[in-house]
């Protein structure tokens, strides 16, 4: 196994007295692509400039290629990195935008030439060479802000919410072209984003963070398929995860949920839990299945979205909003009086006191 | 059919010309204030070059000499010393005007704190009239009493004679001209550095730009058109500037500060030479307009941002 490209140990920062990082521990792969992934404010966007050397370390250390770069200035960390908001240089043309960073290192006339044209053939850039940022639409900037990052040949990309001043189609365009470039160069790419369709559909290992904290990490689907924590169970997936706060209690048929107001949730007869402990049991839309007959639970269906290929649902459960996918075309409308019936095996429990996983 | 075709058509016009109205109105509030301004200004300006035309006599008759002071003027030993000493001291003025508020809106960009109070304290010039100005450098550089010359002894040196000597008093008119156009000068590229996105700079960074190459590379350019306003209003004072020299050195020792506006004062108003006089100020105003378009024409309108291409 190779050594990790990046690995952050212990990191923490602060602005003035307020620490927005409290330790991170996390190593990056060679060839990786990571997503960081979490809400508005949790320490994305300060980890990411930190490991550019555009952000101070407060303390811990920042390791890459085996060797601590905690003060080695940003531009001799052979990173690259796309912004949200592009900062192409206004006053240059594409080409010089591209060619700005290898006039700096001194790049050989022809070298650079090539670099260039492989960027912009790779990029669809080859028309647009002689136009200025003012002169492009918002996903060719986006484009050459990927080219001037491409051109420099860094061994680590990093790109901070690239797409979230695009228009939704682009941005599901723009997404499929990144990954699409990244499995054709391989390069080590570190991507932040809060939305987490980019990071589920994106990302080899997806970094969920949390108010300065690691929340998980793992692969895509394993975070879906084992959240750790109810935060990671609700921030990933959409619609969300049903969630729903109940006391374990004890039937004839095994062990279930008591979530108040007659309201009583089953779980597959094997569960390991402790009658009496306070939890929170969660559910995909997409494991609750609208029954046949009577049995399951007594819902009203309160509002449909029909999404296409998929129907959403919300129904009202005992007091509670669900939510429910179902990939059949259904006729309910507002009002019905439905059955739900829970995929037993796929429930989550989680301790409602710490949030993790049971 | 032809009927509901006329009558799309009709509304269509209303609906333009209601969109026109929309759009007219702010030209319509700014017209009553610019005819004001350009009926003064015009007025003012073509009396002025009416008069250049005449010879006018204490009685105020006019007889039309045509380019009869003109060449006057343009032979007259005194202009021509007046004109290369003008070119010197707006040449020179631009030069430290420009650096010393490039200097001060860089100092105040990066250090933040101070901004707003050096808004508030960088209009006091405009307050001040030149005069008091002039009366304040004159405190300051007078050589018995004066406050440089007072520091000077403090350290056991002579001080010059600041005002009594031609090429000294030519600097000290410069300093109190600085004076009065650095600060607003600074204010607005200070405006400028503030409309540049600090992403661009961490990119530039992250290139391997940085410092004084930055500044070349990405700033200056991305403030060239804020750089072409304060040209303007520089050059402008530099030209015309007059009561701060007049209460300073009233040109002198000997002709050493006697610029073009001063002469001009001096040609009109103390030798009631209308005629000569006037020729002065369409020069001063071609010179004006002329360096304000060409500014104009390269920071401005010349901004390569903005170019288009087919
Ligand atoms: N220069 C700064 N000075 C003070 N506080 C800062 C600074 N930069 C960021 N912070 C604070 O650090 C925390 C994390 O900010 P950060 O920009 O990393 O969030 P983020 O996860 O990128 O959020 P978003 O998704 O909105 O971009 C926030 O609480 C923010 O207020
Ligand atoms: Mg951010």
């Amino acid at each position: 196994m190779s050594t990790p490209l990046v690995e952050l140990h212990e990191l923490r920062k602060s602005f003035g007295p307020l620490e927005v990082l409290h330790g991170i521990e996390l190593a990056i792969e060679q060839h990786a692509f990571v997503v960081l992934v979490g809400p508005s404010g949790c320490g994305k966007s300060t980890l990411l400039r930190m490991i550019a050397g555009l952000e101070s370390v407060t303390s811990g250390t920042i390791v890459m290629d085996g060797r601590v770069v905690n003060r080695v200035p940003a531009k001799d960390r052979g990173i690259a990195m796309v912004f949200q908001s592009y900062a192409l240089y206004p006053h240059m043309t594409v080409r010089e935008n591209l060619s700005f960073s290898l006039e700096m290192a001194k790049t050989p006339r022809d070298v650079k030439q090539e670099r260039i044209e492989s960027a912009a053939g790779i990029l669809y850039l080859d028309a647009l060479l002689e136009r200025f940022p003012a002169q492009l639409s918002g996903g060719q900037r986006q484009r050459v802000a990927m080219g001037r990052a491409l051109v420099r040949e860094p061994e680590l990309f990093l790109f901070d919410e690239p797409l979230s001043n695009l228009d939704a189609k682009l941005r599901v365009e723009m997404r499929a072209e990144i990954k699409a470039l990244h499995q054709r160069l391989r390069s080590t790419t570190i991507y932040v984003t809060h939305d987490q369709v980019e990071a589920m559909t994106m990302a080899d290992l997806v970094v969920v963070m949390n108010d300065g904290r690691i929340e998980q990490l793992g692969p895509p689907l394993e975070l879906y398929d084992r959240p750790a924590t109810v935060f990671v169970a609700d921030f990933l997936g959409s619609p969300a995860m049903n969630l729903i706060a109940g006391t374990v209690a004890e039937s004839e048929a095994g062990p279930v949920i008591d979530a108040g107001d007659d309201l009583t949730l089953p779980l597959s007869p094997g569960s390991a839990v402790r009658p009496g402990a306070e939890v929170v049991y969660g559910l995909r839309p997409e494991h609750l299945r609208i029954g046949d007959g009577p049995a399951g639970l007594a819902a009203t269906v309160s509002l449909v979205e029909p999404a296409g290929f998929e129907t959403h649902l919300h129904a009202d459960v005992g007091g509670q909003v669900v939510r429910v996918i179902s990939t059949e075309r259904l006729d309910a409308v507002p009002g019905d009086s439905i059955a739900l019936v829970p995929d037993t095996a796929r429930v989550h429990l989680f301790d409602s006191r710490t949030g993790a996983r049971l | 059919m032809n009927a509901t075709l006329h009558d799309s058509e009709a509304m269509t016009a209303r609906e333009r010309s209601a969109e026109f109205g929309k759009r007219a109105v702010p030209y319509l509030l700014v017209i009553p204030g610019l005819l004001f301004v350009l009926g003064v200004l015009g007025y003012a300006v073509a009396g002025g070059f009416v008069l250049s035309l005449n010879e006018t006599d204490m009685f105020l008759n006019k007889t039309f000499v045509g380019l009869k002071n003109y060449i006057a003027i343009f032979h007259n030993p005194r202009f021509q010393s007046s004109l290369w000493r003008t070119l010197a001291f707006v040449v020179l003025s631009i030069g430290l005007g420009i650096s010393m508020s490039m200097m001060f809106a860089l100092t105040l960009y990066h250090v933040g704190f101070g901004r707003r109070f050096f808004r508030g304290l960088s209009l006091v010039p405009y307050f001040v009239s030149g005069i008091a100005a002039a009366v304040m450098f004159r405190f300051i550089f007078t050589t018995s009493g004066g406050f440089v010359n007072y520091i000077l002894t403090t350290f056991g040196m002579e001080g010059p004679s600041w005002l009594g000597n031609p090429v000294l008093a030519f600097t000290v008119s410069i300093l109190a001209n600085a004076w009065f156009m650095v600060p607003f000068a600074t204010l607005i590229l200070l405006g400028g550095l503030q409309t540049v996105d600090k992403d661009i700079y961490e990119a530039a960074k992250l290139d391997g730009s940085s410092g004084l190459h930055t500044f070349r590379r990405i700033t200056l350019p991305l403030i060239k058109p804020m750089m072409g306003v304060s040209l303007i209003w520089v050059s402008y004072i530099s030209f015309s500037t007059f009561d701060i020299i007049l209460a300073l050195t009233a040109g002198g020792p000997g002709r050493a500060t006697e610029l073009i506006s001063v002469y001009m004062y001096q040609i009109a108003f103390l030798e009631l030479d209308f005629g000569q006089g006037s020729v002065l100020m369409v020069m001063l105003l071609t010179f004006n307009t002329l360096l304000s378009l060409v500014y104009l024409r390269f920071f401005v309108y010349g901004d390569r941002r903005y170019k288009v291409v087919s």
